[in-house]
């Protein structure tokens, strides 16, 4: 015998069905499939493994899904049965802040598509990272396995305005105590205070806002193996320092950051990386003279940024009674469209009294750096997508100019040496069979304007992978 | 009793798919594109009161979308991977912050953008 509730729902559920049951069963049925159809809008698979055909079993079905659908939106199946029934918009409402208690300011009504939510509600910020395996070849040697990065990155949220990030490294797979092997590096650790959209603060290891790689450094992000020349040798990555300043979003497309960060080390500076080992990376770091570090980004056209950096210091806490100065200006682009990228970028590094420097370093080592008083470089990199954007699998086609010399200007008495004016042609291959896993190909043309010092043309492979 | 449940179970899967009014047609569309270390647009402006519909996709990794303001916290799938369409009605006025919630490189902490409602 059912109870009374039962017996008042069958009576009400007999009442709003009648219509229904009126209807012709071909009628309902095209109901059915019409509902089937905006339940694969929701979830794509459902009904797909399937292939019932009774009226009954197929309202199982959707009523099951239905309540999954209603279960995994626990948090206000209210407003999304109220959102999808009757929209109750209120008219009028009192400005206020963002983030405040006492009531949601924007009504979620609905989540559809190919999409993953966070059931517990938590920021997802798990252990994330990249790793980077080549096999380099230069001509006339063999082939050299080295799985170059092993990155782990870590972060973590104390509030909606309090933020934590770190990329902890290790290169070349084995540091071993005083022996020439990789090394483990802090990349970055910092934390992030956000005030404003316009206006936050960000204190610890950053990196240095420069160039289009230093911060965008993922293996699948970039085309070739190894990095461009002219972001190893004229900006140095992974470059980054101890430091704080300031983040912020300007508005259409318009952004920044801007730091106080931990001078160079003049001493480091040579003739063929330039200032690229001068990068104190947070390990006898000085903040006598801090350098001041900024970049101004356009990112307000779809597939397009625009970049410009600069960074200014002295570099000479190292250096007794030397103080050079280190100036560096660079702009960069990167542009999509259709099937087509474009990248290219240039930058100028002044270093002043560098004779003076080249003088002492001497008289400190015993060995004269020849370090330059300009150093500028450039790079222009076409690609073509085989694939079109949708498609899984991506297979990509790249080749990049680079011309980039470390002695482009010498401090009088001091006379450039031709195998620093370099310049390579990369040309290869990116297949990405997921967006976050990069098989690469690539050879290296490489010349420079010596007459008795040839550099090598290099053949490189390598996996890199983003999790 | 068992055959008129379902019957009454098919009434209310059917008033919700078909019962709409035309308010469940979004007010305002916005295409939005994710990508290292970029919301485009990141900063959107609607109207208080707009039933306000987000398309999102990537043109690389996983991405988040997190707004606090209105509960939401979702993954966009990678590159040729789909999309997910976000609704939302702008109840209030006022500036609401975007972010990106799912680990997506080094630069993580800077992908995130602004809604203002008027």
């Amino acid at each position: 015998m059912a109870n009374a509730p039962q017996l008042v729902f069958g009576v009400i559920a007999l009442f709003i069905t009648f219509p229904l049951l009126g209807q012709a069963p071909s009628n309902i049925e095209r109901r059915v499939a019409e509902l089937e159809e905006k339940m694969r809008l929701i979830d794509p698979a459902f009904g797909k493994d399937t292939a019932a055909r009774d009226l009954l079993v197929r309202i199982d079905q959707l009523e099951r899904k239905l309540n999954g659908v209603l279960a995994a939106k626990e948090p206000a199946p209210a407003a999304a049965i109220a959102a999808i029934t009757h929209l109750q918009v209120p008219q009028s409402a009192a400005p206020r802040q963002a983030l405040s208690p006492g009531g949601p300011a924007l009504q979620s009504v609905s989540i559809t598509g190919d999409y993953q939510t966070s059931p517990d509600g938590e920021t997802r910020l798990p252990v994330s990272g990249y790793m980077d395996f080549h096999v380099n070849k230069e001509s006339g040697d063999s082939f050299r396995p080295d799985f170059h990065r092993f990155v782990l990155l870590f972060g973590h949220s104390f509030s909606n305005r309090i933020k934590f990030w770190s990329e902890l490294e290790l290169e070349h797979a084995l540091v071993e105590g005083g022996e020439r092997t990789g090394e483990v590096a802090l990349e970055q650790a910092y934390l992030d205070f956000f005030l404003k959209p316009y206006f936050n603060l960000r204190a610890g290891m950053v990196l240095t806002p420069m160039g289009i790689v230093n911060e965008r450094h993922e293996p699948p992000s970039f085309n070739g193996v190894e990095r461009p020349f002219v972001e190893t040798f004229i900006i140095p990555t992974t470059w980054r320092e101890l430091g704080f300043g300031f983040t912020g979003d300007l508005g259409r497309g318009f952004r920044y950051r801007t730091y106080l960060i931990s001078s160079l080390d003049a001493r480091r500076f040579d003739a063929e990386g330039g200032i690229s080992e001068g990068k104190a990376s947070g390990f006898d770091a000085s903040l006598r003279n801090p350098a001041k570090a900024g970049r101004l980004e356009f990112a307000g056209v779809r597939r397009l940024t625009l970049g410009t950096s600069f960074y200014s210091g002295h570099a000479g806490y190292n250096t007794p009674g030397i103080n050079p100065g280190v100036n560096i200006f660079e702009f960069d682009g990167r542009y999509s469209v259709r099937r087509f990228d474009f990248r290219g970028l240039f930058a100028n590094t002044w270093v002043s009294r560098a004779g003076e420097l080249n003088r002492r370093v001497r008289q400190q080592t015993g060995v004269n750096p020849n370090t330059g008083s300009q150093m500028r470089g450039y790079y222009i990199e076409p690609a073509f997508h085989v694939f079109a954007r949708r498609a899984r699998n991506d297979l990509i086609v790249f080749t990049r100019y680079e011309r980039y010399n470390t002695q482009q200007d010498m401090p009088a008495g001091y006379v450039a040496l031709p195998q620093f004016d370099r310049s390579s042609w990369v040309t290869g291959l990116t297949f990405k069979p997921n967006a976050d896993v990069a098989i690469k190909f690539d050879y290296n043309f490489n010349r420079n304007r010596s007459a008795v010092v040839s550099p090598l043309n290099g053949t490189n492979l390598g996996i890199g992978w983003w999790f | 009793m068992v055959v008129l449940m379902r019957y009454a179970s098919t009434f209310f899967v059917i008033a919700l798919a078909f019962g709409q009014d035309p308010a469940s047609k979004p007010d305002r569309v916005v295409n939005i594109l994710a990508e290292r270390f970029t919301y485009n647009p990141s900063k959107i402006t609607v109207r208080q009161g707009q039933l306000v519909e987000f398309v999102l996709t990537s043109d690389d990794t996983d991405h988040g979308f997190k707004i606090v303001a209105a509960g939401i916290d979702v993954a966009i799938p990678q590159q040729g991977m789909g999309e997910v369409r976000v609704r939302f009605v702008a109840e209030e006025k006022g500036t609401f912050p975007f972010e990106c919630s799912r680990a997506c490189g080094a630069g993580h902490h800077l992908m995130r953008g602004t809604l203002v409602v008027r």
